[in-house]
């Protein structure tokens, strides 16, 4: 079993992979389907839902 | 002496000897496991059973043709454009509203897609994020994560999966919310395996672990009936807690597919059952599915697609037991920056 202060640093290195995952997954996407796309689209074709 | 006696023994070889020279190698001595591990693998592969599908997509027919997964109420709007066919990108704008049970709101989702990899992400006005991602190590191995992210601690929420798919068999592991500090979590391991080229039995095991002191094991058996020309399915899952679920689907034209559903609960304390019956009709430019509980409910959906980007639904259910109705509209519509020739619709000259 590991130790309180071992917990503790599991502990927040979960949170703080949580918090990229929450605010990096969909830049993540858009990032990598904006690049990987052929032909590539423009920037405001991927944005506006009217567009 | 020796070299006499040698040639002694050259001259009356042991008829015992095997035929084959024996090759030196470090596996002679485990070689007759190996052996016989591949005379059992050529013995089932003689077999010819089939691929039994997975645990996950047991009821996979009968869900695509009740309308229960698909129907909606109030007002919505989906609004798909698609930015690159190979690999696959599109982003997607979802707007619900009016709804009788689930609040108004705006939904932002993007999916990238190419032969090995799959990412799917949504966001919705509230800032709560659900993501997807699947990588397929071989064309039979495949690993999944799913995770549901949002501002409250206690509604966050990660899935670890491996799907392996044998020549006639399927095994999944699943890990959900996994705490590598005390251990926590809920385990779920689940095997299917055709026995004969129409049935398939398998099992499902759950082994939950809310806190380090208590854990406890659940399993469910699960039986698949295919008939030999694919027309009709049969399942059932028995579930420890004293569910019995069992469906049946049947194709029974190339547009007609019906599908039966009886789930049963007999515990000690309560005793219930409900039944579901359902039928899809697939026109040239329309599905139309129906559904009928033993609940009093009765449901219809109707998908019209006017132009192959426009497609508008209509949705509705009467509850005759308790003497409500909901109602839905909804438009789909799919937009696309490409031309047709670099969507591939029209083959280039």
């Amino acid at each position: 079993m590991p130790s309180e202060e071992t917990k503790e640093r599991i502990g927040k290195v979960v949170e703080v992979g949580r918090t990229i995952l929450h605010y990096g997954w969909i830049p993540l996407i858009i990032y990598v389907g904006f690049t990987r796309s052929n032909p590539q689209p423009s920037l405001i074709k991927l944005i506006s839902p009217l567009a | 002496m020796a070299s006499t006696s040698l040639s002694e023994k050259d001259a009356h070889p042991n008829p015992y000897a095997p035929a084959t020279p024996v090759v030196p190698s470090y596996f002679n001595p485990v070689s007759p496991f190996f052996n016989a591990y591949d005379r059992f693998a050529s013995w089932r592969a003689d077999l010819g059973l089939p691929q039994p599908g997975s645990v996950e997509n047991l009821q996979k027919e009968v869900k695509a043709t009740h309308l229960s997964n698909y129907i909606f109420d109030g007002a919505r709007a989906d609004l798909t454009k698609s930015l690159s066919v190979n690999p696959l990108f599109q982003v997607t704008h979802s707007f619900a509203l009016g709804s009788q049970t689930l609040p108004s709101s705006y939904n932002f989702g993007a999916i990238f897609a190419n032969q090995k990899v799959f990412l799917q992400g949504s966001i919705d006005h509230e800032g709560s994020v659900s993501a997807r991602f699947n990588n397929g190590w071989t064309a039979n191995n495949v690993s999944k994560v799913q995770a549901q992210l949002s501002q409250q601690a206690e509604q966050n929420m990660i899935q670890l999966e491996h799907d392996y798919h044998g020549q006639d068999f399927t095994v999944n592991v699943k890990a959900g919310n996994p705490s590598p500090a005390n251990l926590t979590g809920i385990f779920i391991g689940s095997y299917l395996q055709s026995i004969t080229k129409n049935l398939a039995i398998g099992f499902e095991t759950l082994y939950q672990r809310p806190t380090p002191q208590n854990s406890e094991f659940a399993t469910s058996y699960l039986a698949k009936l295919t008939s030999s020309d694919k027309n009709w399915i049969a399942t059932g899952q028995l579930q420890p807690s004293g569910i019995l679920q069992a469906t049946y689907w049947q194709k029974l034209s190339e547009k007609v597919e019906v599908a039966a559903d009886l789930q049963v609960l007999s515990a000690p304390t309560r005793r219930d059952a409900i039944a579901t019956l359902g039928a899809k009709y697939d026109f040239r430019a329309a599905t139309f599915r129906a559904q009928i509980d033993s609940t009093g409910k009765v449901s219809a959906l109707l998908e019209q697609r006017f132009i192959p980007a426009f497609a508008f639904l209509v949705s509705g259910e009467i509850d005759h037991f308790k003497n409500a109705a909901k109602v839905g509209v909804g438009v789909m519509i799919e937009s696309t920056t490409l031309t047709p020739e670099e969507m591939g619709m029209i083959p280039p000259p």
